[in-house]
């Protein structure tokens, strides 16, 4: 334990505190899973819930998505900076400027002060993914956006309600600037609600404790995080490396690879996380706010520090991100930023990497990239707006001590799956195909998981599909001798006059078009050759390995029941390993 | 005499336990106790039904009912020792059993793993064939697809097959023919259809749901046939019920053929118990409170109803106490009981983390070695431990007095992992211990209740399993509660639940339509046919109707579950109302009236009471006699002479005092009052006494 931080005076005072306050975040989320009414919120789960204290540090975080870890504290200090008249019970704030403090243009945040005897005691957060908040196109995430103003509206930071009452004329100029403004309403009464349910719970909690002692525990709350971190922080090796990756392109300056660069500086219980080196922001609407890329640094170190310690600001006290301005890890006016998913997605898996260099044998191989995005949308004939959005990520990288995961979301986004026979049922479009690849793993002693491949089909008469997806020329990594994973693709009608696109397009369709898209599959831990031979032949048997591969690359010869000939293996790694 | 007259026996087998009671044609109860075998559940089965039988002094020939709740489902499920099975879906689907909705039930975990799907890849096999959303079909089924699959899987020695198609709830046509053609190609085999079993939107739910019927239908049809040779055999030829996760029982052929409606029947059967009794107590609101050695599971009676939820995971060994998480087991959706489950228990073992904060569980000293007290070897420190230094136990009164708790063991344990490094007294830590244990399990109750809209302050705290009673009060205070009832026989009060149970005969529709006039008449003359089909299903009359609805803001993605009168009288604005009130009761808002409401399904149940249960007639063994004892209450109250009570003295006493049972131990705070109910319960008052009461909204008082 570190002597700078106050020990928590009282443990269990404490954590029975703690305890109550998580309970209230989470209460938080679940108001919003339970009560949205768009797909990315109520099948996706695209939002996060915090409470923050007073001065608007994150104190405990809901149940969300680790991408958002450290975006609400920044948004709310800008908020709590850039408006000008007091605050008052009844109020909530609002944004989504990504140059005003938000992350990209869908996510809008709203903030709840909380009072208790007339003063502040906390805030209530809530960020969620809005289908669409205008701009050139349907979703408004389009990746080939090449400035701000192409993507929405912006919202900077104001007040969304007065003591209690709606401003009419931020509504009026949001219903106005949207496609789908029943959407937006319905989607920000969950919003409201899940801060409303904060309030009650933290005014509860601070007037049983006391406001003073309340203010205390939050105080406690940030130290015990900071503690664990820095506990956890302890046992890794001192260090100082170097992780480089690439993104394949920004979709405008198409084939031109965008370096991230991720140095992490370990000495006892200090950790720094820094981007130096990283691109220069892009033309293409993928570039990060700062937020973003330390919620990707966060949730590589927090992976592998496995301390169990709550998101809040404690953590961050602990491990510093650096990321230049002007640069994709911290872009400035005028870049677009819709798409930045797959910036942050990729930065974590770079994370990832550093860490591995900096503690080998603790850290999984490169898993599928992230999240794609797949969005189609039109008009039907009444002339009426569909939307869908899709997200999807799949594949883990091998762990150095078992195989990667297969249909399992990314670890820094625990985002659900659609129902194919939801989407089915409320858009104008039919997955024909959504399933494994079969001989996709990337190879090694312990092998990644599988890609996966979702197929659609448009029904209507045209509409515009929109993709923004990766690591087609540059593969997720394998680690300590295994393979690379599969790249992605992007084929157009793959059963007549396939067409091989780029990952990152927005392009018109027709009926019966079908995109086929393929998610990379994950990289390998391990020489292939040193896989137990009999966990091959249970892939083959499984239709993840082909023969082919089992011979070429595991080195196992199987009968045609699938039986392992060890003699001929045997020669056959021999071989191979010459 | 009928079969209800006639003496009636419940079984109910738990991970440790296996209890029985049986009720004579008095009226009187005999209950019985007896370790679980867990390689076959029958030998158990076979010794206490005769022990039990032989004490009571009934003959085998006058049993008239068998009534039994089982983990088998459950226990199949997590160690995988069900059926070999297989799959046949639609080409493009093959993996969504792994793919499930992709979410994980833990963040920041590299080590996390599913669970492994009941189907292994190359046991799900593919047919071309496709129907839509609406029904229509866009491509025709390829037989030739269907009959290579099924060559293939027979060849594997697949024992089931489990059949889900993509859209069949919309349209069934091509499921029903692969049905056909594995009826005539593969006679022999356990055949599942998901259409059949749950005719509903969502292809994971209702692939998984189909799955795991196929997976433990011939293990579930094994057992039956068991169980019912083994009771023949001893002269008992009554029928055998089964307790389902909704609630009420199914005949034991019903339930062999769909056993996912009886994966949860254990837990089930305590809360309808409670339902019954709480409601003959003058008490039917609710949050029961099942604590044992392990785990704390929670659930909710409103209107003497417990809450029901509409889908649930099984098969996981993650607790589902957070409804955020899913993805830790196989998705079953079919009405249950909403039950809500957390890591603590009596066993619970104490750790303290980087920074001393301590925690309880969800490790578990189990029964073996058990908590340090028990001396069998245990040296950490359990939630037992704690509850014997701070004098809330009876060193000599555990299991009816044939077993001696050791003190100093547990104080030894405490001035290792607790007390030492804390700087604090045993007894202080201890309570801190007792206070957080009460914190923990409440995340079990607040999964049922505010996370429901419910408001726990509304509830009493209805308690039972070996440690439910002892933190009940606890429990009760530091959520604000004013009321705790603690029924007769609360060790084996899910097999008391199984008496008191009804037969239920449940029907459900897909019935996806938007709420208007002319869906309502639909939906009512749909409604009284089912209520037809149920009644004859259930071939007794006597019974009562009860209809749902599920239903939603057009748009949303979750249904509320909407309780409705009677069917044939239901209007437009009735059901229309019903749901606003239930949204509005949940979730805290309503939508503007003009906002459209779709109703998913309808829902109608028959249920029969089969028997009236008088809770008080327990016969008890070895009532001993009233003593005293100290316990410590906290720093502001400190030690404090606490009167040790068998239950079969008490009348009414104003805490603190410890009431006993055989295999319970009923705690009275200071200022509690606690008087025995003509049902037989006791009812502990909280906070109406002066003397050192504890403060309601928080016991952290440490």
């Amino acid at each position: 334990m570190t002597n700078d931080i106050p020990a928590i005076a009282d443990p269990i005072a404490f954590q029975l505190f703690r305890h109550s306050i998580i309970g209230v975040a989470n209460e938080m989320a679940l108001t919003i899973f339970r009560t949205a009414y768009s797909g990315v919120l109520k099948n996706i789960m695209d939002y996060s819930t915090a409470i923050c204290d007073r001065e608007g540090r994150l104190a405990a975080q809901g149940l969300s998505l680790p991408g958002h870890l450290c975006s609400i504290p920044v948004a709310l200090k800008a908020s709590l900076a850039a408006i000008d008249e007091p605050l008052a019970e009844g109020d909530i704030l609002t944004l989504n400027d990504p140059y005003s403090g938000g992350m990209h243009l869908p996510d809008i945040f709203t903030f709840k002060p909380i009072f208790v005897d007339g003063q502040i005691v906390a805030f209530a957060a809530a960020v969620c993914h809005h289908t669409d908040v205008g701009g050139r196109v349907a979703g408004s995430n389009a990746s080939d956006s090449t400035e701000i103003f192409q993507e929405g509206i912006r919202i900077p930071p104001l007040k969304l309600y007065r003591k209690g009452n709606v401003n009419k004329t931020l509504m009026a100029m949001l219903e106005l600037n949207v496609r789908m403004p029943d959407r937006l309403r319905g989607d920000l009464r969950g919003q409201l609600a899940a801060c409303r349910i904060a309030e009650q719970g933290v005014q509860a909690l601070a007037t049983s404790k006391g406001p003073t002692q309340f203010v205390k525990l939050i105080d406690d709350m940030l130290d015990y995080s900071e503690i664990l971190t820095k506990a956890a922080i302890a046992k890794l090796p001192d260090g100082d490396v170097t992780f480089t990756d690439y993104i394949d392109d920004d979709g405008i300056d198409v084939g031109k690879p965008i370096p991230l660069v991720c140095s992490i500086r370990k000495k006892g219980d200090k950790m720094v996380v820094d981007w130096t080196g990283t691109s220069p922001q892009v033309k293409g609407a993928i570039n990060n706010t700062y937020s973003y890329t330390a919620a990707a640094s966060y949730t590589a170190v927090k992976t592998v520090l496995a301390d169990g310690a709550p998101n809040n600001d404690g953590v961050f006290r602990a491990i510093t991100v650096i990321a230049p301005e002007g640069t994709i890890a911290n872009a400035v006016m005028p870049a677009a930023c819709a798409a930045r998913g797959l910036t942050g997605f990729r930065m974590a898996d770079c994370a990832f990497g550093a860490m591995a260099k900096l503690a080998p044998g603790k850290v999984f191989a490169c898993g599928d990239g992230g999240n794609t995005n797949v969005s189609i949308g039109g008009y039907d004939k009444d002339r009426k707006p569909f939307i869908f959005v899709d997200f999807v990520s799949a594949a883990w990288g091998a762990r150095p001590w078992k195989d990667g995961l297969e249909g399992n979301t990314t670890m820094f986004a625990n985002m659900a799956s659609y129902s194919i026979e939801v989407v089915e049922s409320e858009n104008p479009i039919i997955i024909t195909a959504n399933e494994f690849i079969n001989d996709s793993a990337g190879p090694g002693k312990y092998r990644g998981g599988t890609a996966m491949r979702r197929d659609y089909m448009l029904l209507e008469d045209e509409a515009i599909l929109s993709v923004r997806a990766d690591r087609q020329s540059h593969r997720p990594f394998g680690l300590d001798g295994g393979h690379d994973g599969a790249p992605g693709r992007n084929v157009m009608n793959p059963d007549r006059n396939a067409r091989m696109l780029v990952s990152k397009f927005t392009m018109p369709i027709k009926k019966g078009d079908v995109f086929s898209h393929h998610l990379p599959s994950g990289g390998g831990y391990g020489n292939p050759l040193d896989r137990d031979p009999q966990a091959v032949a249970e892939d083959w048997l499984d239709d993840y390995v082909s023969t082919k591969t089992a011979r070429d690359v595991y080195g196992v010869i199987l009968t045609a029941d699938g039986v392992v000939d060890l003699p001929a293996t045997e020669k056959r790694r021999a071989d191979l390993a010459a | 005499m009928t079969d209800i007259q006639r003496p009636r026996i419940a079984i109910d087998i738990g991970g440790t336990f296996t209890d029985f009671i049986v009720q004579d044609n008095q009226g009187a109860l005999h209950s019985y106790k007896t370790l679980t075998t867990h390689d076959d559940y029958t030998v158990a089965i076979t010794a206490g039904v005769d022990r039990l039988l032989d004490m009571a002094g009934i003959f085998a020939s006058d049993i008239g009912q068998v009534l039994h709740a089982t983990t088998l489902g459950s226990n199949t499920l997590l160690e995988r020792t069900g059926a070999k099975t297989g799959l046949i879906t639609t080409a493009g689907f093959r993996d969504v059993l792994e793919i499930r909705d992709l979410r994980m039930p833990r963040l920041y975990d590299q080590d996390w793993d599913k669970p492994k799907a009941l189907v292994r890849r190359r046991w799900r096999r593919v047919c071309e064939g496709r129907i839509l959303a609406d029904g229509t079909e866009m491509t025709p089924l390829k037989e030739a697809d269907v009959r290579t699959a099924i060559a293939m899987l027979k060849a594997e020695g697949i024992i089931s097959l489990a059949v889900c198609l993509i859209n069949s709830h919309a349209n069934p046509a091509h499921e029903m023919r692969v049905a056909e053609i594995v009826r005539e190609d593969w006679p022999e085999v356990h055949l599942s259809l998901s259409h059949d079993l749950l005719p509903e939107e969502g292809e994971y739910p209702r692939t998984s749901t189909c799955v795991i019927n196929a997976y433990v239908q011939p293990v579930i049809k094994t057992y039956v046939a068991r169980l019912t040779t083994m009771l023949v055999q001893r002269g008992i030829t009554a029928p055998l019920f089964f307790m389902q996760s909704n609630g009420g029982l199914t005949p034991a052929e019903v339930a062999a053929e769909q056993p996912i409606h009886i994966i949860e029947s254990g837990p089930a059967a305590g809360v309808v118990g409670a339902s019954i009794i709480g409601a003959a107590t003058g008490t039917d609101t609710a949050i029961t409170l099942d604590i044992g050695g392990t785990t704390a599971k929670a659930a909710l009676i409103r209107n003497g109803q417990p809450g029901m939820a509409t889908e649930f995971q099984v098969g996981g060994h993650v607790l589902q106490t957070e409804r955020l998480l899913s993805g830790g087991g196989f998705s079953l959706r079919v009405p249950a009981i909403d039950l809500a489950e957390v890591g603590a228990g009596g066993g619970s073992i104490i750790t303290r983390d980087a920074a001393g904060v301590p925690m309880v569980g969800p490790r578990s000293a189990g029964s073996n070695p058990g908590p340090a007290c028990y001396g069998n070897g245990g040296t950490e420190l359990t939630v037992t431990d704690c509850n014997l230094i701070l004098g809330y136990l009876n060193e000599n009164s555990i299991a009816g007095g044939e077993m001696k708790l050791d003190r100093s063991l547990a104080e030894k344990a405490c001035a290792t992992y607790l007390s030492g490094p804390l700087g604090m007294t045993p007894e202080e830590a201890a309570h801190g211990i007792f206070t957080l244990s009460c914190v923990t399990m409440i995340q079990a109750i607040r999964a049922v209740t505010t996370e429901r809209g419910q408001d726990p302050r509304d509830y009493a705290v209805f308690a039972f399993g070996g440690n439910g009673p002892l933190f009940a009060a606890g429990i009760a205070e530091t959520l604000g509660c004013s009321k705790v009832i603690v029924p007769p026989a609360p060790g084996v009060f899910s097999a008391v639940g199984l008496l008191c149970a009804e037969i239920e005969i449940h029907k459900s529709r897909s019935f996806r339509r938007l709420l208007t006039e002319e869906t309502v008449v639909e939906a009512k003359s749909t409604l009284v046919e089912m209520a037809i089909a149920a009644k004859a299903d259930a071939k007794r009359d006597g019974g009562r109707v009860i209809v749902t609805a599920r239903m939603r803001y057009a748009g949303q993605s979750s249904d509320l579950l909407v309780q409705l009168g009677d069917p044939a009288t239901l209007t437009h604005a009735q059901m229309r109302d019903a749901f606003v009130a239930e949204h509005d009761a949940v979730f805290k808002f309503t939508a503007p009236t003009d906002e459209p409401i779709k109703i998913t399904a309808i829902e109608c149940a028959y249920a029969i009471p089969v028997g009236k249960l008088d809770p008080t007639r327990r016969h008890l063994a070895g009532t001993r006699e009233e003593s005293r004892q100290k316990a410590w209450f906290g720093p502001k109250t400190g030690w404090l002479d606490a009167p040790v009570v068998p239950r079969a003295g008490l009348t009414q006493m104003v805490g603190p005092c410890i009431i006993t049972d055989p295999d319970a131990t009923t705690l009275v705070p200071p200022g509690a009052i606690a008087r025995m109910m003509p049902t037989g319960s006791v009812e502990i008052e909280l906070g109406v006494a002066t003397v050192g009461t504890v403060p309601h909204a928080e016991v952290a008082d440490v």
